[in-house]
């Protein structure tokens, strides 16, 4: 487990080569990548693969937005990283490739794994963006220009602006 | 503010959110990047509507009228260092660190910018494969057959980029070859190697797992048809490799007679 860890740790640098990470931030990145699947292979142990996608996204989701506020960076660079090693990609894969093999039960198969495991993960980062949303409040989102999703929608009190009432 | 700064003010904000569309972005946060710029002018009427392939942006001015500008967006890549340094851009400009000028010269900039030279990307091309399989629970051996596999795959991709191929080309040539190599290697140099966990390693690099995540958040987030774009892009990106896979099998059982065809 330790070789597998320190594996995805690997793999997620030299995926940030790829996907044009920013330097500064390559090895941190790593680290979340590596707690990341270790969090995986520990809860894997003991529950569905879905299960150990969630948690270890959720805990993923936690460190990035920790990461993002410290250095002042955007959450979905350390996001990517970490969930990088449990995104199902290779099941996308085969159950596109079944499905030009002509197998339905295997395509079914791992269509069903790819919508249960990008769910999971995708639900995860979705629980913990709610909860650092409610935790930061509204007004002290303005700090990180941008740290966060639909906070603040301009007012319109007063219905549509001028230029929109006239016939 | 003028007319003038007025238009420059909402092509900044176009720009910026372009480049994050461009860059795999998640749309609530292009469309949050893109709402700050714009209330710069201090205008209530913005407003920004992000699609997977297009942009588009209104500000309305005080004398009723007001600047509409949308962008179609052609190509889709992730490159988060441009993500981050529009974030960092526009975060300057919203606390008035730098002029709009500067930004909108800025954004400029990071349109052309690659961090990385061809010969790190090949690093990455090797290192991720070798590694993913080991991650997956394989051994040294599929490690070194993947990375093996990468090193082609980085070839391929390098020229293919070059040649100005489109990405279902680029995918489902990568894609091959790694199918050739990974079959190559497990009929002639190490019949014990687990084929299946070496191609799924080696063709890493190219399976949209984060854009296919990435769709389904902006689903839940009430992007439905953003996320239906995306998802659609993540399925035809695999149809690409299942393609080039399927391809490099059918040959090498043509070749070896008997082996696993269509």
């Amino acid at each position: 487990m330790v070789i597998r860890t320190v594996a995805a740790f690997a793999a997620v640098v030299c995926f940030g080569l790829l996907l044009e990470m920013p330097k500064r931030y390559l090895l941190s990145a790593g680290f979340v990548g590596g707690a990341a699947w270790m969090v995986y292979l520990l809860v894997e142990q003991a529950a569905s693969n879905i299960v150990a996608a969630f948690v270890s996204t959720l805990a993923v989701a936690l460190i990035s937005h920790m990461f993002a506020r410290i250095w002042k960076a955007p959450v979905t660079i350390f996001l990517v990283a970490g969930i990088l090693p449990a995104v199902p990609g290779a099941s996308i894969y085969r159950s596109v490739y079944y499905i030009i093999q002509n197998d339905g039960s295997l395509a079914n198969h791992y269509l069903m794994e790819t919508l249960q495991i990008a769910g999971a993960i995708a639900l995860a980062v979705f629980v913990m963006d709610s909860v650092f949303r409610l935790i930061q409040g509204r007004g002290k989102g303005e700090r990180f220009c941008q740290s966060h999703g639909n906070t603040d929608i301009p007012d319109w009190k007063g219905g549509l602006p001028e230029g929109h009432r006239r016939g | 503010m003028d007319e003038t700064e007025r238009k420059l003010l909402t092509e900044t904000a176009v720009s910026a959110g372009e480049i994050m569309l461009v860059s795999g972005a998640e749309i609530f946060r292009v469309e949050d990047t893109v709402r700050r710029i714009l209330q710069l002018s201090g205008s209530s009427g913005t407003q920004t509507v992000a699609l997977g392939t297009s942009l588009f942006v209104r500000l309305d001015s005080p004398d009723g009228s007001g600047i509409t500008v949308f962008r179609r967006i052609m190509e889709h890549s992730s490159n988060l260092n441009r993500i981050c340094r529009v974030n960092e851009i526009s975060r300057r400009l919203c606390q008035g660190e730098i002029s709009l000028e500067t930004a909108y010269r800025e954004l400029g900039k990071i349109r052309k910018d690659i961090q990385y030279r061809p010969a790190v990307k090949a690093v990455g091309y090797i290192g991720v494969p070798a590694f993913f399989a080991v991650l997956l629970g394989g051994t040294w051996l599929e490690g070194l057959g993947a990375g093996i596999a990468g090193a082609f795959l980085a070839c391929v991709c390098y020229l293919a980029a070059n040649l100005r191929m489109n990405d279902f080309c680029i995918n489902a040539l990568g894609a091959f070859t790694v199918g050739i190599a990974a079959l190559i290697l497990k009929s002639w140099a190490a019949r014990g190697m687990n084929l299946d966990m070496v191609i799924t390693g080696a063709i890493m690099p190219l399976v949209p797992g984060v854009t296919f995540t990435t769709a389904i958040r902006d689903i839940l987030n009430g992007d439905y048809a953003s996320g239906t774009n995306r998802m659609m892009e993540a399925v035809v990106i695999a149809l690409a490799v299942a393609v080039g896979i399927g391809g490099a099998m059918a040959l090498m059982g043509l070749v070896q007679g008997g082996g696993q065809g269509w």
